[in-house]
């Protein structure tokens, strides 16, 4: 049998800073690798959004003006993507992205109405927090970088990390990240993915499951770069 | 009085010291001396008998206001200018007492600083620019600045500031356009007015309309966010260029026309250089500079350390600095441009003049490096590791090695079927690729 996976990535030419571009990018390949079929649909900004075509939606972080451009589009299809997060569809959400999908967030010293996607909430703190994060998770540690003034509380929500380096989310909590069935929230940069290929793999093998409705295995990688690269953030923070 | 003369004192003696110890460095001297007589640099730029020219902008700052320096002292003029690029406010005071003799006396027609983005704002409650240029404005270190609105924001609290100051700028650049159009006063636009055709598939900045958000609308476009651009929904549109550059050629050095007159012919590297050309041509024209014999100025005038830096070690062996995807991408641009056979080295360290973030090797198209003129690949710097991987995912079939010691790597890289080697680097590792450079380039020459 042959596989076939759809990433959306969203807004590419506005959500285009940081570098989140090489999580699509990472996705992909390793997709690839595993000798399946991978599609990257660049959605832009007038384009309709098609829920059903898509398997993995990558959403990255911007400037405070783009993001805003961004949620007013979401906004008209955030009960679409309501409805595709909790059939478990698969979200990768950064930064930006990431506090989008709560009740509400603060751009550009403003506070607006988020896409109500998950029971959390972004404040504005007055210090940014830029720097390497190390955080462990259920898939491993995992590095990044992060760079935000945007404070985040996920409420009862499961983090995606417990924080060992860094702020994340907001500082006071240890926590990291969101997820959520298989939504993915966090504010790690880096990009995130390609130093963190089990989360990767992760994302992969959930999307695989949910389209295809069978555990799938994954063809090992040589990770070995990877985890070099890694390891250096890691030592950092000793 | 005394403060001054003892400020002028510390500062020189402490250049003077730290040119025995070798070092290049040029902020320290600056900051004792704010110490001493905080006054200092309103006292010393006042005494400048001409104009003071500010240079801002993400790329180019250095390369173009040397280029404005070596044009002036071409001309005869006596000039203050901040050579090796330490841009904050002390390396700007250590520029002006370079210049100043022991009895606190300047000699100076004219003053060409390059500012750094950040820093404009204090620097310019000491001293007022008659002109201030801003080459451009891409993504840069952004953990060090934020986003390019808040540079923009910066620049423009530091032209609240001033009076009576011409500003230039790359009327090209979305981001500048909109900076000049909110300064309303007197304003000057460079240009390149002709598609270049140079296409390349990377993260474009600042190209949503500042004042009504819609996207801008490109006739047509160089690279990052460069080009000529209206907005479909207000009146903002690509400026009114007044010095413009057509007939472009850049297949052997850089020949292009200024205002459809004078023809530039320079044996220089890069497509950005023409920027870097055009502005030092505005501001020379804003100062009533004769330019007829640019053409000699500009080919004398040596490029900074590792702008396309060109060394012999039997091959050729060219340093550029990138710093940015915006640089990276112009520098891979340049290094395709080449016929040549080559192998590359790309360096990238995360000090502190560099930003500790390097999420942006994502943004830089290092997958069109799969050209088959494109033979070996070694990553260096203390972010080795990130480059490997970064490449891993280009997935462009070269082998690539990854090395610890950066002379190790060139000389065995020198050994490879390239016919040229180029370096890549950033901002922290260029001074050592220098050293490393010139030491191999006399042995080179010793051994004949």
């Amino acid at each position: 049998m042959s596989y076939t996976l759809n990433i959306g990535h969203f807004y590419p030419e506005l959500l285009n800073l940081y570098g989140d571009k090489g999580n699509v990018t990472a996705l992909k390949k390793r997709v690839e690798w595993r000798n399946m079929e991978v599609n990257v649909i660049e959605i832009s900004e007038n384009d309709e959004i098609d829920f059903n075509s898509i398997d993995i939606a990558v959403i990255g972080g911007g400037s405070e003006k783009e993001l805003l451009t961004v949620l007013k589009k979401l906004q008209n299809v955030s009960a679409d993507l309501k409805s595709y997060v909790e059939s478990s569809g698969v979200v990768l959400a950064v930064c930006g992205g990431f506090e989008m999908l709560g009740e509400s967030l603060f751009l550009n010293g403003k506070k607006e109405k988020g896409l109500g996607v998950l029971n959390m909430h972004s404040e504005q703190g007055s210090k940014r927090f830029t720097g390497n994060v190390v955080a462990e998770t259920d898939f491993g540690k995992i590095v990044g970088f992060e760079n935000h003034s945007g404070r985040t509380y996920i409420e009862n929500n499961a983090p995606l990390g417990t924080v060992v380096c860094g702020n994340g989310n907001n500082g006071e909590d240890k926590k990291e990240g969101v997820v959520y069935k298989n939504l993915f929230g966090t504010y790690l940069h880096g990009a995130l993915l390609p130093k963190n290929p089990e989360l990767a793999d992760e994302i992969i093998l959930r999307a695989l499951k949910r389209k295809y409705g069978e555990d799938i295995k994954l063809a090992p990688l040589d990770d070995s770069c990877e985890e070099r690269a890694k390891q250096y953030i890691v030592d950092l923070c000793r | 009085m005394i403060r001054f003369l003892l400020a002028v004192w510390a500062c020189k003696m402490l250049i003077i010291a730290g040119r025995m110890a070798g070092k290049k460095s040029s902020s320290g001297p600056g900051e004792i001396a704010m110490k001493i007589c905080p006054d200092i640099l309103k006292i010393l730029s006042k005494k400048v008998k001409k104009q003071i020219i500010a240079v801002c902008g993400t790329n180019g700052k250095t390369t173009t206001n040397n280029m404005i320096c070596s044009i002036l002292e071409k001309k005869g003029y006596s000039v203050v200018c901040n050579k090796i690029g330490a841009n904050m406010l002390p390396g700007t005071v250590t520029a002006f007492i370079e210049k100043t003799g022991f009895f606190g006396k300047i000699n100076a027609d004219y003053a060409t600083l390059e500012i750094d983005e950040a820093s404009a704002r204090h620097i310019f409650k000491h001293l007022n620019p008659d002109v201030m240029l801003i080459t451009n404005l891409f993504r840069d270190q952004l953990d060090r600045y934020g986003e390019i609105e808040m540079t923009a924001g910066f620049l423009k609290e530091a032209l609240d500031l001033t009076k009576d100051t011409t500003l230039i700028i790359n009327g090209d650049d979305p981001v500048c356009a909109a900076i000049a159009k909110d300064y309303g006063k007197k304003v000057i636009a460079f240009g390149i007015s002709e598609n270049a055709d140079i296409n390349l598939d990377e993260a474009k900045e600042g190209q949503f309309c500042k004042y009504c958000g819609k996207p801008l609308e490109y006739e047509y476009y160089h690279y990052s966010q460069l080009g000529s651009y209206k907005c479909p929904g207000c009146d903002f549109k690509r400026p009114e260029i007044s010095v413009e550059a057509t007939g472009i050629d850049i297949s052997d050095g850089l020949k292009f026309t200024v205002n459809k007159k004078n023809r530039i012919n320079v044996a220089y590297r890069g497509f950005y250089n023409i920027y870097n050309i055009l502005a030092a041509l505005a501001v020379s024209e804003q100062i009533n500079v004769d330019l007829s014999d640019i053409n000699e100025i500009l080919s004398d005038y040596k490029p900074q350390i590792g702008r396309m830096e060109k060394f012999d070690l039997g091959k050729p062996v060219i340093l550029n600095l990138a710093k940015n995807p915006a640089g990276f991408n112009q520098a891979i641009f340049t290094v395709l441009a080449d016929d040549k056979k080559k192998d590359i080295i790309v360096a990238i360290n995360d000090n502190p003049g560099d930003g500790k973030d390097v999420s942006w090797i994502w943004d830089v198209d290092f997958e069109k490096l799969s050209d088959c003129k494109v033979g070996k690949i070694a990553y260096l710097g203390i972010r080795k590791y990130d480059l490997e991987v970064r490449f891993k995912y280009a997935d462009i079939n070269k082998e690539g090695k990854v090395y610890n010691d950066l002379k190790t790597a060139i000389k065995e890289m020198l050994q490879k079927d390239g016919e040229i080697l180029y370096l890549l680097v950033n901002y922290t590792v260029i001074f050592e690729a220098q050293n490393i450079l010139k030491e191999l380039e006399k042995e080179y020459r010793k051994e004949g």
